[in-house]
């Protein structure tokens, strides 16, 4: 009798998650599981046979100098955006959160970066380093300016940062107004009663109660800015002489254009090992600052 | 029952959806053209240059209706596809196209697909070196060369013979000397004299690969330096072609007009420059005609100089340009009918010895063919100078068939280099360590 309610209730749960299993299964699962597969073997990405090669691909990785610049570049990269991005995001949302006039004008413009997909907005902001800022530079001699930014090492790793910030920083801010908006007006009041000013009020109760949305803010970026491709592609395209080429870019090519797709599988997997235990560590350790209103 | 009357038709309209996958590869092998028997032919051309699409088009309705009972289709390949990865997904579908366009690296990798075609007529009449990476070990020829193209220091004449006051000889160019005084007597006519662009495929697929073929006029015995290379056995550093080869790109670094900050050139800038006469000089080939057009001013006077690598103008390379066959038709052989690989050599055959096939080629599709006995010609003047060069015997082997991803990782290095951020010693250094990865 059990047992035919165990079945009965398996078919009604296969029915309505059934179909979304299956797609999940061959779209995610397989496709991961095959690519793990292939990290064994020596495909080159188009031929119609490959041969089984072991720990081979792995070895490759750990002696891939060029494999660990780049994860160095994008670990930099990563820390910058992340911590930019949550600083203006959440400075946005504070001021749009209090009186002033239009608001949702403000918060409309600020949040439309976010709807213009990374390669068009790789390209505007090549025009914009290239040979607007150029052209600035010349006009009024400032020598910041003067050369374009997409030539220089230094200077191009930053317009990946300063656009990533401008691109993300809008949507995080939506996700910090809704957190502000959240926050139970009498603790604030009691607060300014109490004689604790704007900054006090900042730091004894809104960030403490914001500690939800940080999180779900800081994840998303973290996880944005390791697995960034299209902007690096569009904006800088690795250039200068690969000093800008992030990591994601870097496997992309090592299997499609040096076609060592075994290889590349490889260090993709590496790396979303990495980013699957720094995304773990952050989740872990911010859930522990949770606190109850 | 009703859940279950709704669950079996979820399962059998998945198993439906799923077995009709299944046939459909099914029929798709199964109505191939090797099993319909009949005087009817249908050839399919998978086309990997997207720019011909409409003249290739035109084309093959000549050749059908030259040849009744023959039809040929012609099949784009996507832009930015690799023709590669679009004919290997055919052949896995199992319909593979009769000839297909590919890149000459990729021939190889069809070795065991491809028609022999070394008994064709053409192959007699094929300009000397356009078959050698065609070519199998054991000396079987498996594709026909579709399209040339070269490149070297395109020139602008009014702006050159400005500065040699009269007329300006390509030929009087021998000796890196030469072309040193030449960058001077532009300069003193107070225009720059030469713009090295920056880009990865420019230095790393063409600038360098220069040094490459001028390390001997022999096919094999340039074959050999590479394969030494990847074992390590070449000292570069002690390479005097290749230094020669950089001490000349040393002194088009020096006097480049992008002197200041040389990474931050564009291609689209070359064009302009040249067309304008703001600059005499430009390392690039003769695929940039449509763009220096837009900005012609001398009505159509340039040519091609070639790079020179040392002071002694007999050595091989200082009056030859580069020059390639860059791509190639191959005839598969597995999945076509006997009949259906007859028609596409026919096809090869119209294109080489029918009037309208050389006319399809030479002025319909601004092709620079690789056969001797095609004498129209061309229709863009930097198409003239290479066809000169041609004409002449005048030409090195350009390097088409390297690894992969030699243009974007040695391109690389040679950017650095422009941009001083290395010294030719450790420029060197990372090429033989490239080199060396490719075991």
């Amino acid at each position: 009798m059990s047992s035919q309610k165990f079945f009965d209730r398996l078919k009604v749960q296969l029915l309505f998650s059934g179909p979304t299993l299956f797609a999940f299964f061959t779209v995610v699962i397989l496709p991961f599981l095959y690519g793990i597969y292939l990290t064994f073997t020596n495909w080159d990405g188009v031929s119609t046979s490959h041969s089984f090669v072991g720990m081979k691909n792995y070895l490759a990785v750990l002696d891939d100098a060029a494999f660990w610049t780049s994860l160095y570049k994008t670990m930099k990269y990563v820390l910058l955006t992340v911590i930019l991005i949550n600083v203006v995001g959440f400075f946005l949302a504070y001021m749009l959160t209090t009186e002033i006039r239009a608001k949702n004008l403000f918060r409309a413009g600020f949040f439309t970066p976010n709807l213009i997909g990374g390669i068009i907005l790789g390209f505007l902001w090549q025009f914009i380093f290239s040979n607007v800022l150029v052209y600035i530079g010349e006009h009024f001699k400032i020598g910041i300016f003067s050369s374009s930014w997409l030539a220089d090492p230094d200077k191009a790793f930053w317009t990946l940062v300063i656009v990533t910030t401008w691109q993300y920083s809008g949507y995080m801010m939506v996700i910090y107004i809704a957190g502000l908006m959240n926050i139970p007006k009498e603790l604030l009041e009691a607060a300014s009663i109490d004689g604790a000013n704007a900054f006090v009020r900042l730091r004894k109760i809104i960030l403490p109660l914001m500690v939800p949305s940080f999180i779900v803010c800081v994840f998303l970026s973290l996880q944005r800015g390791f697995m960034v491709y299209d902007l690096n592609v569009a904006l800088t395209n690795g250039g200068p002489y690969k000093s800008t080429q992030l990591v994601s870019m870097y496997v992309y090519q090592k299997a499609f254009l040096s076609q060592k797709y075994g290889a590349g599988q490889a260090e993709a997997f590496v790396l979303f090992l990495i980013v699957a235990i720094v995304t773990l560590i952050q989740v872990y350790v911010s859930k522990k600052r949770e606190v109850e209103a | 029952m009703r859940k279950l009357k709704m669950m079996s038709a979820a399962v059998l309209s998945l198993s439906l959806l799923l077995s009709g996958c299944g046939n459909s590869t099914k029929e798709g092998q199964s109505s191939d053209g090797k099993k319909t028997a009949s005087s009817e032919v249908k050839i399919t051309l998978l086309n990997s240059k997207g720019e011909i699409q409409a003249q290739l088009e035109e084309a093959a309705k000549e050749f059908s209706k030259e040849n009744p009972g023959t039809t040929l289709e012609v099949i784009p390949a996507a832009a930015g596809q690799s023709p590669f990865e679009k004919v290997s997904s055919m052949y896995a579908a199992g319909n593979a196209p009769t000839i297909s366009m590919v890149d000459p690296g990729d021939v190889k990798k069809f070795a065991d697909k491809a028609l022999d075609l070394s008994n064709e007529k053409w192959v007699k009449d094929a300009i000397d070196g356009s078959l050698d990476d065609a070519k199998t070990e054991d000396g079987k020829i498996l594709a026909f060369p579709f399209a040339v193209e070269g490149y070297g220091l395109i020139y602008n004449k009014a702006v050159l013979d400005k500065a040699v006051g009269g007329n300006f000889d390509p030929a009087s160019i021998k000796t890196r000397k030469d072309l040193a005084e030449l960058i001077k007597k532009i300069q003193k006519t107070g225009v720059a004299s030469n713009l090295q662009s920056p880009m990865d495929w420019s230095l790393g697929a063409h600038y360098l690969t220069i040094g490459y073929s001028v390390q001997s006029n022999k096919f094999e015995e340039v074959e050999a330096f590479l394969t030494n290379l990847k074992e390590g056995k070449e000292d570069l550093t002690k390479n005097e072609k290749l230094n020669g080869l950089l001490d000349t790109f040393d002194l088009l670094k020096e006097n480049n007009v992008n002197k200041k900050d040389p990474m931050s050139g564009t291609y689209e800038q070359g064009p302009e420059l040249l067309g304008k006469g703001k600059v005499g000089l430009w390392f690039m080939g003769n695929w940039a005609w449509p763009q220096i057009k837009g900005f012609d001013t001398t009505n159509g006077n340039y040519g091609f100089l070639p790079v020179p690598i040392s002071d002694n103008p007999d050595d091989y390379g200082n009056s030859q340009i580069s020059v390639g066959v860059t791509k190639r038709l191959i005839i598969d052989k597995e999945q076509n009918s006997p009949e259906q690989q007859a028609a596409a050599k026919k096809f090869l055959e119209w294109l080489v010895y029918n009037e309208k096939g050389q006319d399809f080629l030479v002025n319909k599709a601004n092709i620079i063919p690789a056969f001797k006995n095609i004498t129209l010609e061309p229709q863009d003047p930097l198409a003239k100078s290479i066809k000169a060069y041609m004409n002449n015997n005048k030409t090195l082997r350009s390097m088409v068939t390297l690894p992969p991803d030699h243009w974007s990782q040695v391109g690389a290095f040679m950017q650095q280099y422009l941009d001083n951020k290395i010294d030719r010693k450790q420029l060197l250094k990372q090429i033989e360590g490239y080199w060396k990865s490719q075991q």
